[in-house]
This record gives structure tokens, C-alpha cells and sequence, in this order.
């Protein structure tokens, strides 16, 4: 019983079973179809390299210059898109950080206004009940009334001409501030209030 | 496995070449490609049988070298790893030819005329190699693939079965069966089964 060609190429390749080569190194037939697999591998391997009929790195090079510029390409669209991206969304947030101090804002307005009128209020009642004052509560009086005057035509100005709000939040402070002090001085008589 | 004759690729390439090449120093690159493009050239013809797909096995091969090179660590050959970056573009190739993985059958057979080696030996002259030439060429591509890389490339029957997804046992029956098709095929009358 001869080996396999499978068996004779495992024996020339050194990788058959131990009875495997026992048989190949006795047996006359095996190991002349032994010597024919090495005889042809080494016709093969001595099969000669043939190089391209044209020269080929002309082309290897343009490709690979292209595929470069192409890859370079795409990183700057990348960064452009990034860019962009972050651009919109600095916008977005500055929008919302906007929108939020504007919101505050209102609201801190709305309070001032609120309170501006009820000061308002309480001085017509104040007024109304017709106290008589000194001649220099009298001056602090119309002193306050003159500033408020002026705050107010500031204020009217300042919304016509879309004033920062923080601007006009300040106005409103002024008006209040110096209203609770006219209210002070209506109700007690005093002629001095820092202003 | 035994040692087999060093390939066409243990080409001599000195360090300071690959490390310029790996800076990407196109002149250290072109060096590359000319100390390779005829083994690269040669194994593509030999497992596709085709000038057209070798050509192109050849540029593929280059340009992944071109690209990938500064990623080489050189803790390995580069003759190697340019060899199976080549086999692997060859063998993409033959299954984009065939629309699957490789063709299994073996083509028609020759007549007696066709052919006529006599007993193996190396191929001297050089109608000894065309013949030896001509009968790889009326293997099946699986058969041709296997019997090169394995015979020639020393590649083992595993990392066969790695490079082209199937066992280790189907490369060795595809080698068996290569030889007996090229025993047939250069030297006819000799019976085609050596044992029984």
C-alpha cells in the first residue's frame, strides 16, 4: 500500500505522520514520486520574474497624489463643517444666554413698574389729603418731582430708541428709588433725603 | 515544513531607504517600487493568469505600500508584508472575476500534443518553462493559487486557508490535486495516482 499524494507532499514538506515517512523512506515508487514533488517545486520556483511591459510608478504616483489631495480635501471640508457647526451653535447659546438675561430683565422691569405705581398711588392719597408742609420740605418735594420728571423723560426716550434693557432697568430703579422717597417726605415731612 | 527556495522577493532593501520611504520621501518610495515591481508583477500574473489584472494587482499593491508604509513598524520583512499585501489584492481580483470565492472545478483536459515536459526538473530552457508556464495556466484558479503559494511562496496550508476563508484541509486536497494535474498535464502516460 503506497502513500497519497496528499500523504508524499506532507512527507516532502516534513509535516507526515511517523509511519507515513517510515513507508516513504523504504518504499522504491514513493520515493521516486518524492523526487518528482521536489523536482517541480524547484522547477516552479525557478520559474523567472517578468517585469510590467510598461513602466508603471508614473501612474502609482498620480494616484497616490490624488488620493492625497482628495483625503486633504476632505479634512478641510470636515474642518470647515466643524467650524460651521460651532459657529451656529455659539450662535445658538448667545441667542438663549440673550433670551434668558432679556426674560430676567422684563421680569425685574415688570416688579420695578409695579412697584413705581403703587408708590404712585399711595403719594395721590398722600396728596390728597392736603398736608401742609414747610417751605423746605417744599423745595425737597418739587426737587424730587423735577428728578422724577426727568427720569421719566428719559424712560419715554430710552423705548423709543430700543435702549439696552439694563439701561431702562436702571431708569426704573431711579424712579422707584426717588418715588418712595417723595412718598417719605409727603407722609413725614422731611426735608433732607440724600439725594 | 521544509525550506523551500527563497522567492523572487528577498530583495536586499537598506533601513535608511524604508525609513525615508516612511517619511514619505517619494524618491526612498520609487526605490521601493522598482526593487519590487517585477516579483509583485510575476506572482499577480502567475494567480490571476492576466496582464491586465497583474498590472493592476501591481498598482493596488503600491499605492496600500505608498499609503501604509509610515505604519509599518518594521518588526517584520517588508519583502513580506509587501507580499501579502500583493497576494491579498491578487486574490480580491480572481473573486471579483469569478463573482465568488474561487472556481473549485478543474478546467478541460489537454491532449498529448499540447504539452510535452518528460519527467520533472528544473525548467532549463525556455520552452521547458513555457510549457511548465502553460500547464499552471490550465489549472483551476484555486489549484494554481494554492500549489503557488504554497510550493513557492512557502505560505502554509493555514495561512492559505486565512487568506482565502476556507479550512486548511481544502488546501491540502487542492495541492494534491494541483499536482496531479500537472503530472498529467507534463508528463502524460505517467498514471496519475503514484500509490494505491
Amino acid at each position: 500500500m503506497h502513500l497519497s499524494l496528499e500523504d508524499l507532499i506532507a512527507v516532502r514538506d516534513g509535516e507526515a505522520r511517523a509511519d507515513s515517512a517510515r513507508h516513504a523512506a523504504s518504499c522504491p515508487e514513493c520515493i521516486a514520486e518524492l523526487s518528482r514533488l521536489r523536482s517541480l517545486r524547484e522547477a516552479l520556483a525557478a520559474l523567472p520574474d517578468e517585469p510590467p511591459s510598461r513602466d508603471l510608478w508614473p501612474v502609482v504616483k498620480a494616484r497616490a497624489t490624488a488620493e492625497r489631495q482628495h483625503r486633504i480635501w476632505i479634512r478641510v471640508g470636515w474642518v470647515a463643517a466643524g467650524l460651521a457647526a460651532v459657529f451656529t451653535l455659539l450662535i445658538g447659546v448667545r441667542g438663549a444666554i440673550e433670551a434668558y438675561v432679556e426674560a430676567k430683565v422684563a421680569r425685574q422691569a415688570q416688579a420695578l413698574i409695579a412697584e413705581s405705581q403703587r408708590l404712585e398711588q399711595e403719594l395721590h392719597a398722600s396728596e390728597r389729603q392736603g398736608r401742609v408742609m414747610s417751605g423746605r420740605t417744599a423745595g425737597t418735594v418739587v426737587q424730587l418731582e423735577d428728578r422724577i420728571a426727568y427720569l421719566d423723560s428719559r424712560l419715554s426716550r430710552a423705548e423709543g430708541e430700543r435702549f439696552p434693557s439694563q439701561e431702562i432697568l436702571g431708569l426704573w430703579q431711579e424712579r422707584v428709588r426717588l418715588l418712595d422717597a417723595l412718598v417719605s417726605v409727603e407722609a413725614t415731612g422731611t426735608t433732607y433725603v440724600g439725594l | 515544513m521544509t525550506a523551500v527556495t527563497p522567492t523572487s522577493f528577498a530583495v536586499p532593501v537598506d533601513e535608511i531607504t524604508v525609513a525615508r520611504a516612511r517619511a514619505g520621501d517619494e524618491a526612498a518610495l520609487e526605490a521601493l517600487f522598482r526593487s519590487f515591481e517585477a516579483p509583485v508583477y510575476s506572482l499577480a500574473r502567475r494567480l490571476t493568469r492576466s496582464t491586465h489584472d497583474a498590472e493592476d494587482v501591481l498598482q493596488e499593491t503600491f499605492l496600500e505600500v505608498v499609503r501604509s508604509i509610515h505604519r509599518f513598524r518594521g518588526d517584520g520583512s517588508l519583502a513580506g508584508w509587501i507580499r501579502k499585501v500583493a497576494v491579498s489584492k491578487a486574490l480580491m481580483k480572481l473573486r471579483r472575476r469569478r463573482g465568488s470565492a474561487f472556481e473549485e472545478t478543474l478546467p478541460e483536459d489537454l491532449s498529448d500534443d499540447d504539452l510535452a515536459l518528460g519527467p520533472y526538473g528544473p525548467a532549463t530552457s525556455a520552452a521547458e518553462r513555457v510549457d511548465l508556464e502553460t500547464a499552471l495556466g490550465r489549472l483551476s484558479d484555486v489549484a494554481r493559487v494554492v500549489i503557488w503559494l504554497h510550493d513557492v511562496e512557502g505560505y502554509s496550508h493555514d495561512e492559505i486557508a486565512a487568506m482565502a476563508g476556507k479550512t486548511a484541509s481544502f488546501s491540502k486536497s487542492q495541492l494534491a490535486r494541483a499536482h496531479a494535474r500537472l503530472r498529467e498535464l507534463l508528463a502524460p502516460g505517467v498514471r496519475e495516482e503514484p500509490c494505491t
